[in-house]
């Protein structure tokens, strides 16, 4: 019977009825139907528990609705004497049918059943009855009369007075006022807190399992529990495996935290910085005219007035670089002429608008600075030569070879008018000239001091030349030399001399002309270039384009370098020997790591004409070349003992001084060996010296 | 009592300022204006003040000859308008300005060249007597005043680098032509003295040369004679090296002996070194990142050290100075190579440097200007020296020996 009461109203007065039919009818089965009818109202419970909770809610936030409208309609009727003596007679005629539905009416939630509406029009629109006195028809078919309307004032001083009017709701359809008792309120309130409607129903009741384990005699498997329940799962470990596998390679990632956005933004910015952010297809906006400013001011302060120099200044510029507007003064702003270019300025904007390219242009912003090299600063690779500050001045003709003596305190120098001059470095005096009588091709000087001694190649001759120089036994120990000197092979251009291994590789090389490597050459035409290694019996021969190292002791070639050059003009060595500079003649400088690889590791694009000769300074990191341009550029050039560091190549100065003639420009360069200086010689017969 | 000058520099009298001045001087009676503050123009250079000097002197003395003046403002020279000068040293032109004046110190008179058949390579004037030049036809000289050649000096077989007279009648040449050096030493009263010579060379040693006097002593030579003489002198000479100062690593291109025991050298090297004669070491040395040339001690208390070489900035060190090797002075009017650079004996202040741009410069320490520039040469200036206190000379490439004679040092 418990489960009884829960049913909706309908349901416990159906069964009441069935009941009293039945124990009208017969009292024997009763037990038996008893039984089965209240499986069956079981069942119909369980069908109709959601409904019925679904249906009560949507009626207790009708209700709400229809209270908080009461509340905010402000002419509610209130419920007359009538209207309470009418649900009186409804509950009496309940109580009539039963003690039992009385309670079950009391318990249930349901308005609808318990208090007949008094009106019986049903569900038509209560607006056909707004003009009408009566509302409708109570269920003898008698109208039932509109109640009086109360005037505003005096329902607000009965809702003041009233403690209770909170909870009166007006009824329109029955033109009543109803008062909601206090469990109905709770419920109200219960509702929109979204908990359930009563407080003795339980949302999360323990679930109730129906199947009965207890009397039955056998489980449902007897299986014994399988082993796998007891041990770590083997495929589970796999996978695990393979996801860590995956996480190590990288091929799960973990999503990054996501950087919060600022909630902000630049209220005041440009537009178009912000169209760039959206991604759908990019709104381009005009560009913004001008806004107006003080100039444009009708009175204008007066430093804004253009004087009239100024304005007959705008005559004579270009009718594009005249100021567009130009100011004017006025008393008044009523004395403010029409402005005269209004429609110009507007079909000109207008056109701006229409015809300006608006496509956005992807431009990569680079600083261009930031691709240069960082490159040392000049003033840090002091010393160098700078400035010329010595002429020395003699030679007839174009010089053509310099060499220094080792210890720096004279020069010889030879020239196209077939004279060899030797001079003192620091006074610029020419000390000694040696008339050979054939332009000279090329003069080195002995590096060894105690034997000054001077070749020169002169046409098809090298002669050995006795400086005079020096003290009385150098002189006696040259003159020694020269007694038993024996003119040396024809084809040698350049002579590396007697210094002892040099003299080896010297011989060996003279051997290598035989092999064919100069004669080819000469067979072409021309003589080969060619340098030895400072320390190693190593040797540079140059062909047109490419240079071929040679060792000397094993006689094979070890190396061919490949310049890209049109033509090589000249070669130097570094002294430590793992260097070579290359001069060419289209003015191009290559710069040959030999630790490196057969190509050049730096190309100097530096002269516009040829390169005449190049050369390393002996103890500074410097090098020097010159060009038939007139100048010669001294660069830095330093060579690291670490072997991890490539050489740095720093341009340092461009030395000008010399004059073109007959085409030629510089045609010799040398450095001092002991200071930074530079000796260039010149095609204009003039040899300067540039200090630091 | 103020007085109001017209000097040739008034004409825009109207908007300059004025200052208030008081000079003052060291010189003698007939050259001292009255002490009295006057005004004069602030828009005056070193010519306005030294005519409103003059106006003043004529003020007293009706004879007097106009003289240019120089004027020092706190120990410096002025070398700008007077209100330049004070706006740059900061001075205040409220107060009474004390301007001191000195004689104006220049070369008054150029006289006649004195000819020589090759480049005059080195010059002596430290005996006001005569001058001895060396020259690279291998020859020295010696020249009176007035350009007259008494002697000429045979016997060296390179050309002469370099000369010096020891004592006041004795001279000496020295050479070093050949990677060899002889001393060779001739004087008016024709007898040979060689004294304890050093020179510098460019096997990069200094060496020091004991000459005993008594050989030389009896050895009486006429001039006439003297390419005989010098032949005796050479293997003689050559065993006598006491001592070499090892330590420059490049040639030694001048050495100056001023005191007994110290020797000053200056060298391609970049460095210039002192020496102590007794122990043959260096005490100190000074780099300065150009080869020098040229060397000599003078100035305040004979210690300051001027160097030229390879580059056209005249240095002046002052070694007493702890903690820096940087020039406590830089002359840099030259446009090339200094060649030489002499102190005066007397002053502390001036000295002359030759240059191979053709110019003598006259410095005065109390001044960033030259004083004085002499450019009567047409080609490099080889040399140059004081002669007699008053004169400079120089020799050069174009052959001539130059005398500017008529400079003021008190």
């Amino acid at each position: 019977m418990r489960e009884r009461k829960k049913s909706s109203a309908v349901e416990v007065s159906s069964v009441k009825k069935k009941k009293e039919k039945k124990t009208k009818d017969n009292n024997e089965p009763r037990e038996q139907k008893e039984k089965e009818e209240s499986q069956s109202i079981m069942k119909q419970q369980k069908n109709t528990t959601s409904r019925s909770k679904k249906e009560k809610q949507r009626k207790a936030t009708e209700d709400y609705q229809s209270l908080r409208e009461s509340e905010l309609s402000g002419d509610e009727v209130h419920g007359t004497d009538h209207d309470v003596d009418n649900a009186d007679d409804h509950h009496e005629e309940d109580q009539t049918d039963g003690s039992e539905g009385h309670r079950g009416v009391e318990e249930s939630d349901s308005s609808e059943d318990e208090v007949a509406p008094r009106n019986t029009i049903g569900d038509v629109p209560l607006e056909w009855y707004k003009d009408e006195k009566h509302i409708g028809y109570d269920i003898s078919g008698k109208k039932i009369t509109k109640k009086e309307r109360q005037d505003k004032l005096a329902s607000f001083l009965a809702n003041v007075d009233d403690s209770k009017s909170w909870r009166k709701i007006y009824d329109e359809y029955n033109d009543e006022e109803v008062e909601l008792t206090k469990e109905e309120i709770r419920l109200v309130q219960r509702l929109l807190k979204g908990k359930a409607p009563h407080t003795d129903f339980d949302q999360y009741a323990d679930y109730v399992d129906w199947f009965k384990y207890d009397d039955a005699l056998h489980p449902l498997s007897n299986a014994p529990e399988p082993k796998r329940r007891f041990i770590p799962s083997k495929w589970e470990s796999k996978k695990v495996v393979q996801y860590v596998r995956a996480i190590r390679k990288g091929l799960i990632k973990f999503d990054e935290p996501k950087e919060e956005e600022p909630k902000f933004y630049l209220l005041w910015g440009d537009d178009s910085s912000a169209a760039e952010k959206a991604n759908h297809l990019a709104y381009i906006p005009a560009p913004k005219p001008k806004l107006p400013g003080h100039e444009e001011s009708y009175n204008p302060s007066l430093e804004y007035i253009p004087t009239q120099e100024e304005l007959n200044s705008y005559q004579l510029m270009y009718e594009e670089d005249r100021p567009k507007f130009i100011p004017r003064r006025f008393t008044s702003l009523r004395s403010v002429p029409a402005y005269e270019n209004a429609v110009k300025d507007s079909f000109e904007r207008c056109m701006d608008l229409y015809l300006c390219p608006r496509v956005r242009k992807k431009r990569v912003n680079i600083d261009p600075e930031t691709l240069k090299p960082k490159l040392p600063s000049r003033k840090d690779l002091k010393p160098y030569p700078v400035a010329c500050y010595l002429e020395y001045k003699g030679h007839k003709g174009a010089v053509v070879s310099i060499s220094t003596e080792a210890s720096g305190q004279w020069f010889a120098s030879g020239s196209t008018d077939g004279t060899v001059r030797i001079w003192e470095v620091e006074s610029g005096r020419c000390l000694r000239v040696l008339e050979i009588g054939e332009a000279i091709q090329y003069v080195a000087w002995n590096p060894l001091p105690e034997l000054p001694v001077l070749a020169v190649s002169a046409g098809q001759d090298v002669l050995i030349l006795n400086t005079g120089l020096g003290n009385e036994e150098e002189q006696r120990r040259v003159k020694d030399l020269l007694h038993v000197e024996t003119p040396t092979a024809p084809d040698v251009l350049d002579l590396g001399l007697v210094e002892d291994h040099l003299l080896k590789n010297l011989l060996l090389a003279l051997m290598f002309t035989l092999d064919g490597v100069f004669g080819r050459m000469a067979s072409q035409g021309r003589l080969p270039l060619h340098v030895f290694h400072p320390t190693r019996s190593i040797f540079f021969v140059s062909t047109k384009k490419n240079i071929r190292v040679y060792d000397l002791l094993k006689q094979r070639l070890i190396k061919k370098l490949e310049t890209g050059l049109k033509e090589v003009s000249s070669i130097a060595i570094h002294p430590a020997g793992d260097n070579l500079i290359v001069g060419s003649r289209e003015g191009k400088l290559c710069w040959f790591d030999m630790d490196l690889s057969s190509k050049p590791y730096r190309v100097l694009k530096c002269h516009p004409k040829d390169i005449t000769n190049v050369a390393f300074h002996r103890s500074y990191p410097l090098f020097a070349s010159c060009s038939d341009d007139c100048t010669a550029y001294v660069f830095h050039g330093m060579v690291y003992s670490d072997l991890n560091q490539n050489p740095l190549i720093v341009p340092l100065e461009i030395l000008r001084g010399h004059t073109s003639s007959n085409g030629r420009g510089v045609m010799d360069c040398k450095f001092h060996p002991r200071q930074p200086w530079l000796f260039t010689a010149g095609a204009d017969s003039v040899i300067r010296l540039y200090c630091h | 009592m103020d007085m109001n000058i017209e000097t040739p520099e008034d004409q825009n009298e109207e908007n300059s300022r004025r200052v208030q001045v008081r000079f003052k001087t060291k010189l003698k009676p007939p050259q001292k204006v009255p002490s009295n503050s006057i005004a004069i123009p602030s828009n005056l250079t070193r010519f306005g003040l030294s005519s409103v000097v003059n106006n003043l002197l004529q003020a007293v003395n009706p004879e007097w000859k106009s003289e240019p003046f120089d004027f020092l403002i706190n120990g410096e020279l002025v070398r700008m308008s007077l209100e330049q000068f004070l706006l740059a040293k900061g001075i205040s032109a409220e107060k009474v300005l004390e301007i001191e004046y000195i004689k104006a110190v220049a070369p008054q008179k150029e006289e006649e060249p004195s000819l020589h058949d090759d480049w005059v390579s080195a010059v002596d004037g430290s005996n006001p007597g005569f001058i001895l030049t060396g020259c690279y036809d291998n020859l020295g000289r010696v020249w009176k005043a007035g350009g007259v050649c008494t002697h000429i000096l045979e016997g060296h077989c390179g050309a002469v680098s370099s000369v010096n007279i020891i004592k006041s009648d004795v001279c000496f040449a020295a050479c070093a032509g050949l990677k060899y050096v002889t001393v060779a030493t001739a004087s008016k009263d024709q007898t040979l003295r060689l004294w304890k010579v050093c020179s510098g060379s460019w096997d990069c040693t200094i060496s020091l040369w004991r000459t005993n006097d008594s050989d030389a002593a009896g050895n009486q030579v006429s001039i006439k004679k003297r390419k005989g003489n010098n032949q005796v002198e050479e293997p003689q000479l050559e065993g006598e090296a006491i001592s070499t100062l090892v330590g420059h690593t490049q040639c030694v291109s001048s050495v100056v002996w001023p005191q007994q025991e110290t020797i000053y050298s200056a060298s391609w090297d970049h460095s210039v070194r002192t020496w102590d004669v007794e122990m043959g070491k260096d005490l100190s040395d000074i780099f300065c990142g150009k080869a020098l040339n040229c060397i000599d001690i003078g100035g305040e208390g004979s210690a300051l050290i001027a160097a030229g070489g390879s580059d056209p900035i005249l240095r002046i060190w002052d070694p007493r100075k702890p903690g820096t090797s940087a020039p406590v002075f830089q002359f840099s009017s030259h446009n090339s190579w200094i060649s030489a650079c002499k102190w005066h004996n007397k002053s502390w202040f001036h000295l002359i440097s030759a240059s191979y741009d053709g110019k003598v410069m006259l410095w005065d320490l109390r001044t960033a200007w030259p004083l004085s520039v002499i450019d009567s040469h047409k080609d490099k200036v080889l040399c140059a020296d004081w002669w007699r206190g008053d004169s400079v000379i120089s020799g050069g490439v174009d052959s001539k020996l130059c005398v500017s004679s008529g400079v003021s040092i008190q």
